[in-house]
């Protein structure tokens, strides 16, 4: 091809590199700049150079998410690499090869890429157009020669045939009528010629709108409360949103395998509820350009409400996580007779300390108004047993201890310890608690017969805890010496409060987000589509042919992959001539 | 893919990238920023401007302090020692409430929103302290930020909130008290001066003595008395 435009003794666009020391020979700096941009082997360098630190970046540790920006940690975890990168640690560290990816050169690096692919379309842009719109429609005979795709006919084409055989092929011809001589010019697929400029530019939107992105892009993570509500933007803010939920919803498999999160979600702008829609984690609920995506769940909630009983006012209300979670031992208690009297996952409300051990215990009444406590026992050494304690027996004395799933008989009990259950549990320090109860502890609350979900949400079936034992019972500690319990919508008054557990709640965590880069990338992406196929599917034929009384000679130019020589010799056939009259000189 | 560019038109001498790229510019780009940043603008301005107004017309938000109350040397701010900043805003019951009409009583002016944990638990001091404090003409104005009435509604009657509940829908005003977060509670005397700033939940209930007692020596009741206690202009 170059060689063909070589001997069309034509100028090559842009012209061929003037050359650092020509261009500072002027002493136009600009100029020089403006060289360096459009020059495609700068280009090709900054290419392999990003190409390489990306893979640098892949294969060396970098610093995690959770560290950067952390002084300590970012020291903590450098030590954690001197034992793999010795002392070459500090100085890796010091040139940021530990964080290219946010490393301020690297940044450059990119800059400098976008602007030079950005440089080189632009320089490129006007003679690529005038290419399409203005092409060259004469060329001199020894292009004839030269071409790399050429034919010569050894007897005179029919020009109309040959004019026919074009248009058919969907060229746009133009005729030329010289003394002697006719001259044919036909293009093809003009505009494909463009193709490598949408390629190009496509780099250039996907190099902006990672800018974009990094400038514009908003996230805001959000966990909130069945009925509760929470801001998207800091206070202040003129376009402040709101997001309410509604209603979180999990849907778990029978193995306890999480299936579906879902929330209903309601979105406030100036008080005003302006969009009410469902958010999941792969179908966001989308909003002024903000999109609402459902990013976890959490099932163990208790909203409990507090009243002052003097003045009638609330004085707290919330719904509290309970993250944490307790030993529950799950016993069975027969009679002689082998009766169950007991077969429930008990509560621990009661501590003791001792000596050398501690005791979370709770007491049981049986069915004969015979009292024991029955608890945990956890020795200085970590070692926990069922323990089995009888009042009245001298002085909290154990009867009988227990390893999990032992049996063991105590004052003709027959106690099985099956297992330990973990409860949802969460202590509450501003929880208020009557003055006059003032000594009782920490408030602290556990939700035992508890499922995923509440009436109003998913009904979980595989949570170990959903055991047949009635609803879910909140038991709350630290209020009174006696620990409380309720089910949802019970009160209890406690002095001179009045503590209510109003039902269990589930969270979801709902992230907003909104990159606007999304219509770049979607614009990248279809510009390099767009180029490519132009490129490749339709792809630029330019023909040239002279015919004389004694011969026809026809040239063509159109990428490698088009195979035109092929094609000038089926153009040659369809205006008439005779297969033994060709030269493929190509 | 380059050569094909590369094997264009031969280009005329001077023309192409300077004179095309100042043309294009000239006529299809800037016209297009311009276009661009009016209408940013306008969607700014649109955004930013609420459309709640008094019944007499006159905008809720930030107004100007009447030059009938303000005091010889003392500028307007929300600095301790300088005037209150004045305005209007429409009340949970339908009411509105201009800062500057209660002049002569203290004032202790708390922003929060019913999302703000910290302010839910600090919501019944400032009802409790109310009640002790009306009749020394204590006014709380609890405004509300940004959620409409129909969501501070319920925890005003819930938590017996039997003072002002001004809303400020737009955020202009919390913006014109410059508020770090929420809550945040201004203590304005009787002449309308700041005397105290709080950024975050004021102290709470002690439990390891009597509750009366504990709520005469918080935080709150001190910074109350500061109030009370100034004179009248």
């Amino acid at each position: 091809m170059e060689r063909g435009e070589a001997l069309s003794g034509r100028v090559q666009v842009p012209p061929a590199p003037r050359g650092w020391s020509r261009t500072f020979g002027v002493l136009n700096p600009l100029k020089a700049v403006w060289w360096l941009f459009t020059n495609v082997r700068f280009a090709l360098v900054l290419l392999v150079v990003l190409c390489s630190l990306s893979l640098l970046g892949v294969l060396l540790p970098q610093k995690p998410l959770a560290v950067r920006g952390d002084a300590m940690l970012e020291a903590g975890w450098l030590k954690m690499q001197e034992g793999k990168f010795g002392f070459l640690t500090r100085p890796l560290d010091e040139v940021q090869l530990f964080d290219i990816f946010h490393a301020r050169w690297f940044g450059i690096l990119l800059a400098l890429t976008a602007v030079s692919t950005g440089a080189y379309v632009v320089s490129r842009l006007p003679g690529a157009w005038r290419a399409v719109t203005q092409p060259r429609k004469r060329v001199p005979d020894r292009f004839f020669e030269t071409a790399p795709n050429r034919l010569e006919v050894a007897e005179a084409l029919d020009t109309e045939r040959l004019e026919e055989a074009l248009r058919r092929a969907r060229y746009r011809v133009e005729r030329f009528d010289e003394a002697g001589s006719t001259h044919l010019f036909a293009d093809r697929f003009a505009w494909g010629g463009l193709g490598t400029l949408f390629t190009h530019a496509a780099v250039i939107v996907f190099l902006l709108s990672a800018v974009v992105s990094k400038a514009d892009a908003f996230s805001s993570p959000l966990f909130l409360a069945e009925g509760s509500t929470l801001p998207i933007f800091p206070v202040r803010d003129a376009n402040q949103m709101q997001v309410e939920l509604r209603d979180a919803k999990a849907q778990f498999a029978a193995d306890g395998q999480a299936l579906d999160y879902r929330s209903e979600i309601s979105i406030y702008r100036r008080g005003e509820e302006l969009k009410r829609c469902t958010s999941t984690v792969n179908s966001p609920c989308t909003f002024a350009g903000y999109k609402f995506y459902q990013s976890a769940y959490f099932g163990f909630g208790a909203e409990v409400q507090v009243r002052d009983l003097q003045t009638g006012n609330t004085i707290y209300r919330e719904t509290l996580a309970l993250a944490g979670t307790a030993k529950a031992p799950h016993v069975v208690i027969r009679d002689g007779a082998g009766t169950v009297l007991v077969d429930q996952t008990l509560v621990l409300t009661d501590q003791l300390n001792g000596k050398d051990f501690t005791y979370r215990g709770t007491l049981v009444r049986l069915p004969s108004g015979r009292l024991v406590s029955v608890g945990l026992q956890t020795a200085d050494d970590g070692d926990e047993r069922l323990a089995v304690l009888e009042p009245g027996q001298g002085d909290g004395l154990v009867q009988l201890s227990l390893a999990e799933g032992e049996s063991g008989d105590s004052g003709g009990l027959q106690v099985s310890y099956q297992k330990a259950e973990a409860l949802p549990y969460a202590t509450v320090p501003d929880l208020p608690v009557p003055a006059t109860d003032a000594g009782a502890g920490t408030p602290a609350l556990q939700l035992s017969n508890v499922v995923y979900g509440t009436d109003k949400t998913s009904a979980g079936d595989a949570t170990p805890a959903a055991l047949p034992g009635g609803p879910t019972v909140l038991t709350l500690t630290g209020l009174a010496a006696q620990a409380v319990k309720l089910q949802p919508g019970e009160s209890v008054r406690v002095g001179g409060y009045e503590y209510s557990f109003l039902g269990q709640r589930e969270f979801a965590g709902i992230t907003v987000k909104r990159d606007r880069s999304d219509y770049l990338v979607w614009a990248g992406a279809a510009l390099i589509l767009a180029g490519l196929m132009a490129t490749f599917w339709v792809p630029r034929r330019r023909f040239w042919a002279k015919i004389t009384a004694t011969r026809t000679v026809m040239a063509g130019q159109a990428p490698a992959h088009a195979r035109y020589t092929r094609e000038l010799k089926r153009l040659a056939r369809r205006a008439g001539s005779a297969p033994e009259t060709l030269k493929d000189e190509h | 893919m380059t050569d094909n560019l590369q094997v264009s038109e031969p280009l005329e001498p001077g023309s192409g990238l300077s004179v095309g790229s100042r043309g294009v510019f000239r006529r299809i780009v800037l016209p297009i920023l311009v276009i661009g940043v009016i209408a940013a603008a306008i969607s700014w301005l649109e955004s930013r401007g609420g459309d709640d107004v008094s019944p007499t017309g006159e905008r809720y938000g930030p107004v100007e302090l009447p030059a009938a109350v303000r005091t010889a040397g003392l500028d307007i701010g929300t600095e301790e020692g300088q005037l209150a900043p004045d305005f209007l805003l429409g009340s949970l019951d339908g009411g509105e409430v201009r800062l500057s009409t209660l002049r002569g009583q203290p004032v202790v002016l708390n922003f929060w929103a019913t999302w703000c944990a910290p302010c839910r638990k600090e919501l019944p001091q400032f009802v409790a302290a109310y009640d002790r404090h009306r009749n020394e003409g204590l006014v709380v104005l609890a405004v509300n930020m940004q959620e409409g009435k129909s969501i501070a509604r319920d925890k005003a009657r819930e938590f017996g909130m039997k003072f002002p509940v001004p809303i400020d829908v737009d955020g202009e005003v919390g913006d014109e008290y410059r508020l770090l977060g929420l809550p945040m509670t201004y203590f304005i005397d009787r002449a309308g001066v700041v005397r105290s700033v709080f950024s975050g939940p004021l102290q709470e209930r002690r439990t390891d003595t009597d509750v009366r007692g504990a709520i005469e020596q918080s935080d709150l009741e001190q910074r109350i008395a500061q109030i009370v206690g100034a004179g009248p202009p």
